[in-house]
C-alpha cells in the first residue's frame, strides 16, 4: 500500500510540475519587483571574448545606474534564432538582442522603433549608410552595431611558388589559382566556401562582383542573366580544379583554418581573420587585397548586425534607453568592436579607430560596399535557400540551382 | 503451440460506470501524465501544421491545408519519401538479420561468454552522436583513418582521400552502416533473451528425430523467437524512421536534399528556414508514414499471430 500511495504522490507531482511548466510556457513570465527593473539581454557569441566584453559593459552600466540589472546570455550563432523564436512563442522575448535580420520581427511588430529607445544624439551619430540598411520603410528598427566588409586574404609564398600575381579579375583569380593548385601536395588555389555555415556570403562575393544583386527591399530576383553568369563562373573555377575540393560541403570557418595553414592560395576572408591568423599562424605571409571581381572594378559586402529592443511589456523602455545610449557611447563601444576585430558603425567609433592599421584594407572598401537585402521579410528564406541549395552548383547546371533557389524563397 | 493457449477463462464483463468512477482515482494520474505528454503534444503539432507561422514564431491564423500543398509540391518531397522508407527498411532489417546470428552465437555456452556479452552491449552505453562523429571523422578527408588507410594501400591516388561524408551517396550510405552499428545492441539482447525461453524439451525432441541443426533452427527455434523478433521489429521501424542525430551528423554538411530523410528535412525547415508550421505539417505526414509501415508489418508478417 505504501509504495502505491507513493506513486501517486510522484506521478501526481510530475502532472503538477508539468502543468506548472507549461503554464509557464504559454503564459509569459514578467518580473514585478516594483522600483527597480531587469533587462534580459540576449546576444551570440562572435569569439571567446564575446561574454568577458559584455560583462565589462554590463558591469559598467550597473555601476552607473543602481537599481537596473542586466541578465547576459550569450549564445551560438548556431542556435540563436531557434532560442529567439521559442522564447517570443513562450511571450518571454528578451528585452535586447544582438542578431543579423530583423525584418521578420517587424513585421511581427515586436520591435521598437529605433528613435524610442535612443537618444537623438546616438540616432544621429550612426554612419547614414547603415541607417539606410537598418530602415523599414521608413522606419529604423534595427541599431547597427558591427560591420564588417570582406576582402581577399592572399597567401604571398604560395602564389610566388607558383609565379602568379594578386588577381584582380575573375579571369586573372581562374588563371592563379589554377596554377596555385598545380602546386599539388593538398594545395588548393582558391578557397570558396559552399557550405551551409554561409554560402549567401560567397554567392554574394560573385553575384555582386559581376554586376548582380540579390533583389531589393521589396523583391528578390535570384535567376537573372548577371547572377548566372557570376553562377557560370564559379562553377568553371570548381571544374577547373581552382577549388578545394567538394565545396558545396566545405564551411567557411574550417576552410579559413585550412588557409591559416598555409594550404589555400586565396580565400575571402573579414577583419577578425587577421587576429585569426596571428593568433594560429604568425608566420603566415599574406595580404589583403581587393575582392576580384568581373572587370575589376571596387566591390565589398558589407554586413551589419544590430541590436533590437523588443517590446515586451512596456514597462522597461527607460532602461532599455538608458542602456543602449550606454553601450553606444564611444568610450565604451569603441574598445567593444576592437575587441572583436569588426569595423565600428558609429561616427564617433570611427573616427577613435582612424589610427589601426590592420582595419585600413577594410575602412577603404567600406564606401563600395553593397548590402544583402536584409530589410526585404523574404530574406531570410533567401539566406536558408542559399545555406541549403548553392552548394549543387558543383555538381548541377547554375541555371536550376538558381531557378531552384528562387522556387524555395517564392515559396517561403 | 498446445490447445491450452486457447482455453483462456471467458472475458470479464465490461466494468460498469460505477466501476469506472470507483477505478478513477487509480488511473487518474496515469491519464493525466498521458494527456500531458503524448496528446497534448500531438494535437498541438496537428493544430501548428493548419497554421500560419512567421519566422520569428507568432501565430498568423489558419492557413488550411497550405502548409501540406508547400510540402506536396516541394520537388525533392517524393525522393525524400522514398528514401525514408529505404532507411528504415535497410536498417531494420540488416540489423535483425546480423542480431539472429550474434543471438545464436552468444546463446551458446564458451569460454569469455560474459566478455563478449558485455562488449556487445557497451556500446549501447555511448550517445550515437559520439558513435557517429567517430565515423565521420574517420571517413574525412585530409586526416580520416578510413582515407589514410585507402591511401597507404593505394586504393585511391589523391593525398587527401575521398569526400565519403561530402558526396549524398556515399554519405547516406555510410549512414546506413552507423545505424545497423548502433541499432545491435538492442536488436541481439532482446533476440538473446528470446532464445532463452526457447524450451529445451522441444529442442531436445528434435534432436531425437535427427533434425539438421539448420532444419532445427527454422522449424523450431525461429517459430519461438517469433514474439521477439516482433517486439524488436517494431521499436526499430518507429525508432529508425524517428532517427535524426545519425544522419544529421553524417550528411548534415551537404548542399541539397539528396540524403535527406523526413526527419533531416523537418530539422531543416525549423533550423535553416524557421518554417514551424511546414515542419509541423511534414512531421504529421511522418506521423502517418510510420503508422502505415507498422501496420502493413502487422498485416502481410503477423508477428503476433499463434499458430
Amino acid at each position: 500500500m505504501h509504495s502505491t500511495a507513493r506513486r501517486l504522490g510522484v506521478a501526481a507531482t510530475a502532472g503538477i510540475t508539468a502543468l506548472a511548466l507549461s503554464s509557464c510556457g504559454f503564459g509569459g513570465g514578467g518580473s514585478a519587483d516594483g522600483g527597480s527593473s531587469s533587462i534580459d539581454l540576449l546576444v551570440p557569441s562572435y569569439s571567446d571574448a564575446t561574454q568577458g566584453l559584455w560583462e565589462e559593459i554590463i558591469d559598467g552600466f550597473e555601476a552607473d545606474n543602481p537599481g537596473t540589472t542586466v541578465n547576459l546570455e550569450v549564445q551560438s550563432w548556431d542556435n540563436l534564432n531557434d532560442v529567439v523564436t521559442t522564447k517570443i512563442q513562450a511571450g518571454q522575448a528578451p528585452d535586447i538582442m544582438n542578431g543579423g535580420p530583423f525584418a521578420g520581427f517587424a513585421a511581427d511588430e515586436l520591435l521598437y522603433p529605433a528613435e524610442e529607445v535612443v537618444s537623438p544624439e546616438t540616432l544621429a551619430d550612426f554612419q547614414d549608410a547603415f541607417l539606410e540598411n537598418a530602415s523599414v520603410g521608413d522606419t529604423v528598427y534595427g541599431l547597427p552595431f558591427i560591420a564588417s566588409a570582406r576582402a581577399l586574404f592572399v597567401n604571398d609564398a604560395l602564389l610566388e611558388e607558383a609565379g602568379v600575381e594578386t588577381p584582380a579579375t575573375w579571369d586573372e583569380l581562374r588563371d592563379a589559382a589554377t596554377a596555385v593548385s598545380g602546386l599539388g601536395g593538398g594545395v588548393a588555389g582558391y578557397g570558396m566556401p559552399l557550405g551551409s555555415e554561409e554560402a549567401q556570403a560567397e554567392a554574394a562575393v560573385w553575384f555582386y562582383g559581376g554586376g548582380g544583386t540579390f533583389g531589393d527591399e521589396s523583391e528578390i530576383t535570384i535567376d537573372t542573366p548577371e547572377n548566372l553568369a557570376a553562377a557560370e563562373a564559379m562553377k568553371a573555377m570548381i571544374d577547373a580544379g581552382a577549388t578545394q575540393a567538394d565545396p558545396g560541403a566545405t564551411d567557411r570557418s574550417p576552410l579559413f583554418d585550412i588557409f591559416v595553414q598555409g594550404k589555400i592560395g586565396m580565400q575571402i576572408g573579414l577583419p577578425p581573420s587577421v587576429g585569426q591568423i596571428e593568433e594560429g599562424n604568425p608566420e603566415l605571409e599574406y595580404t589583403i587585397a581587393p575582392i576580384p571581381t568581373d572587370d575589376g572594378s571596387p566591390f565589398t559586402l558589407g554586413v551589419a548586425d544590430h541590436l533590437m529592443a523588443f517590446q515586451n511589456d512596456g514597462d522597461k523602455q527607460e532602461a532599455i534607453t538608458a542602456f543602449l545610449d550606454y553601450v553606444y557611447s564611444a568610450e565604451v563601444y569603441t574598445p567593444w568592436v576592437q575587441g572583436e576585430g569588426f569595423l565600428p558603425t558609429t561616427k564617433s567609433g570611427a573616427e577613435a579607430l582612424a589610427g589601426e592599421e590592420a582595419l585600413q584594407p577594410f575602412l577603404e572598401a567600406l564606401p563600395d560596399a553593397q548590402f544583402y537585402p536584409s530589410t526585404n521579410p523574404r530574406w531570410s528564406a533567401t539566406d536558408a535557400a542559399f545555406k541549403s541549395l548553392l552548394g549543387t552548383i558543383a555538381t548541377d547546371p547554375a541555371e536550376d540551382v538558381l531557378a531552384a533557389i528562387q522556387s524555395q524563397v517564392d515559396a517561403g | 503451440m498446445r490447445a491450452e493457449a486457447r482455453s483462456l477463462p471467458a472475458r470479464p464483463a465490461r466494468p460498469r460506470g460505477r466501476e469506472l468512477l470507483l477505478a478513477l482515482p487509480w488511473i487518474g494520474p496515469a491519464l493525466l501524465l498521458i494527456a500531458g505528454v503524448v496528446v497534448f503534444p500531438a494535437a498541438l503539432m496537428f493544430f501548428n501544421s493548419t497554421r500560419e507561422i512567421s519566422i520569428s514564431g507568432i501565430d498568423q491564423g489558419s492557413a488550411g491545408l497550405d502548409n501540406y500543398a508547400e510540402l506536396l509540391a516541394f520537388p525533392a518531397f517524393w525522393p525524400i519519401v522514398g528514401r525514408t522508407i529505404v532507411w528504415v527498411v535497410v536498417v531494420t532489417a540488416v540489423t535483425l538479420v546480423i542480431s539472429l546470428a550474434l543471438a545464436q552465437l552468444l546463446d551458446k555456452a564458451f569460454p569469455g561468454r560474459r566478455i563478449v556479452r558485455a562488449a556487445v552491449i557497451i556500446p549501447w552505453a555511448a550517445s550515437v552522436v559520439m558513435t557517429t562523429l567517430v565515423f565521420y571523422y574517420g571517413l574525412e578527408p585530409y586526416f580520416g583513418i578510413v582515407n589514410t588507410f585507402l591511401v597507404d594501400v593505394g586504393l585511391i591516388d589523391t593525398p587527401q582521400g575521398y569526400g565519403w561524408t561530402k558526396n549524398p551517396e556515399t554519405a547516406f550510405g555510410w549512414s546506413l552502416v552507423v545505424g545497423v552499428f548502433v541499432s545491435l545492441p538492442f536488436v541481439t539482447y532482446t533476440l538473446l533473451a528470446g532464445l532463452q525461453s526457447v524450451s529445451r524439451e522441444v529442442l531436445e525432441a528434435a534432436d531425437m528425430d535427427g533434425a539438421s541443426p539448420w532444419r532445427r533452427y527454422l522449424g523450431v527455434v525461429l517459430p519461438q523467437l517469433r514474439p521477439a523478433i516482433a517486439i524488436a521489429t517494431l521499436i526499430m521501424i518507429i525508432n529508425v524512421f524517428n532517427s535524426l542525430p545519425i544522419l544529421r551528423t553524417m550528411t548534415g554538411s551537404l548542399p541539397g536534399y539528396e540524403a535527406d530523410t523526413i526527419m533531416t528535412l523537418i530539422f531543416k525547415y525549423i533550423q535553416t528556414q524557421h518554417r514551424l508550421d511546414v515542419a509541423s505539417a511534414l512531421s504529421v505526414v511522418g506521423f502517418l508514414i510510420v503508422m502505415a509501415i507498422v501496420a502493413v508489418y502487422l498485416r502481410v508478417v503477423r508477428p503476433m499471430r499463434e499458430d
